[in-house]
């Protein structure tokens, strides 16, 4: 009796696990038959190598560069921005405080992570849009600049978390040595810490990298939406705004409907590669 | 040789529930909904809507109100069985509401845009009728001294605007600031710039930096928080927030709400409702509701002229 238990549970579990593998194969195969009907019109190197995007033009129109560019643009611009602020936290969190304060700010940079991403484009296009537009007199403030800072908000929580963790291990394994030789704690720090935890460092780049360019709805609000090339101060497209706002509208079976399966199609094998690499990194990373 | 077995099920399993979900798909559409309703007479107790995107949620909202107040349709008309009132709708684009009018997979098609007479052909015996306008007002933020200076814009002046020709306020008026001009527009293949193009634009492109707005909100938004900013805002959204962006004239035609009804004004489109063949009664009372005041008020609230 035991035994057929024992078989079921093993069984519902198998079924679940391979249902969710099964249902990844069915996204990439359907995005993928989807796609492969406009890249029978377009060539595939020439959709991301050409440089205009006019869904009411020809198909030659229809290419995404400039897209690609502002997408990894935008999160560059986010990483370079969260980086400094998320690794001096995470100093901070495993050096510094003491237990309770820990568990304090932790939660409070958990929270940050749950806010809606909606809530952060809103802030922007209301708050950091105007401020460009009132403080810098920009004829108008959406631009990759305004879509990177909001993003760097959303990037650190991821971050952080990823920092602090083996920073905290790192800290611990030598806090007692170093205090013995009597360094100093920044010294300590500077020369073991962050160096020790380069690779969580690196990881948490790739994390927030991936995070960065699949965001759709706080990015789109800030940026413009012109998928012209992307410069720090003038607007941009990203391609997760790109598809979210024409989507809606385009004809379901053209070839517009066919392009934005196919620049989601390319959008995920970049954040596959990406995917790939953080493995490696972090295979390499746990001893 | 058991795990095997065990695996084995366990792929049967998932394709056999991939399946059936595919199938569903075929089960929804409106043939089969019709075969159900076959086995009572003649009386079809659904009728189902496809076409235009942004006729979409009017039919949708004066559909709900319509099922609240009878619920059945012999509450309607005691001559009609006591059926459930069911109505469908469904968006896929204008172009998708002929077709399917053409081809009998829906009732009614639903278009935003004049119909052509090709199609006015191939339908044949053609039942239409407009239920409103919906017309794009240009608008610009209320600190824009523009609309003191001169509030009256010409097709060529807008065309400029629009593509870019005119990059700074002075260029448009030698009493404005030299300050740039700030687009805004609506998704490039979205309903709102097919109008905006087709009546003012014609072959010549938008400028590419325009910045394109993710909803008409959002457009809305833009010209209200940004001084240097112009924009095509409907004119619903325009009524809701009067005094925070003010309409142009254009051509000297102001954008009221009799001039868009008697299409003087050139930026609108019409909002048809079409139908293959005779009316049903059944169909005839729902299309009488949406001509009605009611039905009008409801269209009104949704940010549209209405005609009847």
């Amino acid at each position: 009796m035991k035994n057929i238990g024992e078989k079921i549970f093993k069984f519902i579990m198998k079924f679940l696990t391979l249902f969710s593998m099964l249902l990844l194969a069915f996204i990439v195969i359907f995005i993928f038959k989807e796609s492969i009907v406009f890249f029978k019109e377009v060539p595939i190197l020439k959709f991301i190598s050409g440089k205009t995007w006019n869904p009411l033009g020809s198909p030659d129109d229809l290419s995404i560069l400039p897209i690609i560019l502002g997408t990894a643009y935008v999160s560059f611009v986010g990483i370079i921005i969260a980086l400094p602020i998320g690794v001096g936290s995470a100093v901070v969190l495993s050096s510094y405080t003491g237990d309770k304060m820990k568990r304090f700010i932790r939660g409070i940079v958990d929270v940050l992570a749950g806010i809606p991403s909606v809530v952060y484009g809103f802030i922007g296009l209301l708050v950091l849009v105007k401020f460009f537009e009132v403080k810098f007199s920009f004829s108008s403030g959406e631009s990759v600049l305004a879509g990177g800072i909001i993003l760097s908000i959303m990037m650190l929580p991821y971050i952080i978390s990823t920092c602090d963790e083996s920073m905290e291990k790192v800290y611990k394994e030598y806090a007692q040595y170093s205090n013995a030789l009597g360094v100093s704690k920044s010294y300590m720090i500077r020369k073991i810490v962050i160096p020790e935890s380069r690779r969580s460092i690196l990881a948490s780049i790739v994390l927030a990298l991936g995070r960065g360019m699949g965001e759709t709805m706080a990015v789109m609000m800030v940026i413009g939406n012109a998928p012209i090339m992307p410069k720090l101060l003038k607007k941009c497209q990203t391609i997760p705004s790109l598809i979210a706002l024409e989507m809606g509208m385009a004809e379901v079976g053209s070839l517009h409907y066919h392009s934005l399966f196919a620049a989601g199609f390319i959008l995920m094998l970049i954040l596959f590669i990406i995917n790939i690499f953080l493995y490696f990194i972090k295979k390499r990373m746990d001893i | 040789m058991k795990r095997r077995i065990s695996l084995f099920l366990c792929i049967v399993l998932v394709f056999a529930i991939a399946i059936t979900g595919c199938g569903k798909k075929e089960s929804t559409s409106p043939e089969n909904d019709e075969e159900i309703v076959e086995g009572s007479k003649d009386f079809k107790a659904q009728m189902t809507f496809n076409g235009s995107s942004t006729l979409a949620p009017v039919i949708s909202a004066i559909a709900a109100d319509f099922i609240e107040e009878y619920t059945t349709w012999d509450k309607v008309d005691p001559n009609f069985p006591e059926e459930n009132i069911a109505i469908y709708v469904s968006a896929g684009g204008s172009g998708a509401g002929v077709k399917s009018v053409l081809e009998g997979t829906s009732d009614f098609g639903m278009l935003a845009r004049e119909i052509k007479d090709e199609e006015k052909e191939k339908i044949g015996d053609m039942k239409d009728y407009t239920l409103g306008i919906d017309a794009l007002t240009i608008s610009i933020n209320p600190e824009n001294p523009l609309y003191k200076i001169k509030d009256d814009l010409s097709t060529e002046e807008i065309k400029k605007i629009f593509s870019g020709e005119y990059k700074y306020w002075d260029e448009v008026d030698n009493g404005l600031e030299h300050k740039e001009i700030v687009v805004v527009i609506r998704d490039l293949g979205g309903g709102a710039h097919e109008v905006f193009q087709k009546s003012i634009m014609g072959d010549t492109e938008v400028r590419e930096d325009a910045i394109q707005a993710p909803s008409m909100g959002a457009l809305v938004t833009k010209v209200m928080e940004n001084k240097d900013a112009i924009g095509y805002a409907s004119f619903g959204m325009v009524n809701q927030n009067e005094g925070k962006l003010i309409p142009l004239k254009v051509d000297g035609v102001e954008p009221t709400k009799e001039n868009i009804a008697n299409r003087s004004y050139k930026i609108s489109r019409p909002l048809i409702v079409v139908k293959k063949g005779e009316l049903t009664p059944e169909q005839l009372a729902f299309v009488n509701v949406l001509t009605s005041e009611k039905g009008s008020e409801i269209i009104e609230k949704m940010g549209f002229v209405p005609v009847n």
